[in-house]
């Protein structure tokens, strides 16, 4: 299913190389609605979300070439939007993860249970986080990245990365249960 | 991977909650990728243009660095109409040496000793045109040579006129003796 996945879009991606209109269209249909997600999630701003998830297939289009089927269209695709949402919250100057105490934390087991578990609630708290564990829980958690990976998307180290998911994480389990 | 991560992963979609107006968003790209750009991009992008720029640009250079490789195409051009000329050349006075040659050899008035020695300063002048001709195809200087090879082949005529004037000298000598007496 995975390697067929990859040959259909491998057709459209070809194609869209080579500027066919038609094929570039067909790509952004089937990915659109992800990516905007993806920004929404980053940046919760619907004109921004909409002026990222723009700007990164016309960024996607025209570099292309670049793209070599190391990842699949899509997560290279992402990787974009990602990029983009973050410049774009730099530009606005807004923490991408708190850095606080983050040197002296140890990482401690989270004893606290969550009650019941609600994908409604859980989305709701995510909401409600600080910026800096907002990013970090969505990189983790919804959009798949690893440590390596976030690291080197919010330019931190990979201890920083740990450490920060785990005290976003408690957060985010406390926030749940208040709701 | 606790239980909590696992539940937020198996339920990713539901995390996908907005939906976008996904044809206004694309009239703004579309707008952006060069509307005619489907042909122009393909003429800049096509490996073969490519190709034939990065030629085009190493002849570039390289013509620049040895402006010998350019002047080289003139000469060549060059060439064609100096061995055009060279060739005019060689079948007017060929034609003529050689009529003059059987002249020579066929005259019964010349001593055998007289035919021997013209012919071999004939030879020696032939083998000297050869090596010119051979010079000529080394490209050394054109002009000079082919200069030379009119020399040449003026000198055979010459020796061959002179031959002639020879045989003939006596005859008249002859005569005026004759006419004397």
């Amino acid at each position: 299913m995975e390697t067929n996945i990859l040959h259909t879009h491998k057709e459209l991606v070809e194609k869209s190389k080579s500027g066919d209109r038609n094929s570039q269209y067909q790509l952004y249909e089937l990915y659109v609605n992800a990516m905007y997600n993806v920004s929404m999630r980053m940046l919760g701003i619907k004109e921004d979300a909409e002026d990222i998830v723009q700007d990164s297939f016309i960024t996607a289009f025209k570099n292309l070439q670049s793209f070599r089927y190391e990842c699949t269209f899509g997560s290279w695709l992402k990787r974009i939007v990602i990029n983009k949402s973050i410049n774009h919250l730099k530009l606005k100057k807004i923490a991408l993860a708190p850095l606080e105490n983050h040197e002296y934390y140890i990482c401690e087991d989270i004893n606290e249970p969550i009650e019941n578990m609600d994908i409604h609630k859980i989305r709701a708290a995510i909401k409600m986080l600080p910026h800096g564990y907002k990013q970090i829980i969505n990189l983790y958690l919804i959009e798949g990245y690893d440590h390596v990976e976030i690291s080197e998307i919010l330019s931190i180290s990979g201890s920083t990365s740990k450490s920060q998911y785990h005290r976003a994480k408690k957060k985010l389990i406390q926030i749940i249960n208040t709701l | 991977m606790d239980s909590f991560e696992k539940y937020i992963k198996d339920n990713k979609q539901q995390f996908d909650e907005h939906k976008v107006d996904s044809a206004k968003l694309w009239k703004g790209i579309e707008s952006k990728l060069n509307p005619p750009g489907i042909k122009t991009r393909r003429l800049w992008q096509s490996p073969v243009f490519k190709v034939a720029a990065g030629i085009l640009i190493i002849v570039g250079i390289f013509s620049l660095a040895n402006p010998s490789v350019f002047s080289g195409i003139n000469s060549s051009n060059q060439n064609d109409l100096v061995s055009q000329e060279l060739n005019d050349i060689d079948t007017y006075y060929k034609g003529l040496v050689s009529f003059q040659v059987q002249l020579v050899k066929k005259s019964t008035k010349l001593q055998p000793e007289d035919k021997k020695e013209f012919l071999s300063f004939m030879e020696e002048l032939d083998d000297e045109y050869l090596l010119l001709k051979e010079e000529m195809k080394e490209n050394l200087n054109n002009e000079y040579i082919l200069e030379a090879i009119i020399k040449n082949y003026k000198k055979r005529i010459e020796l061959i006129e002179n031959l002639l004037e020879q045989i003939n000298l006596p005859k008249k000598a002859n005569d005026h003796e004759g006419y004397i007496l």
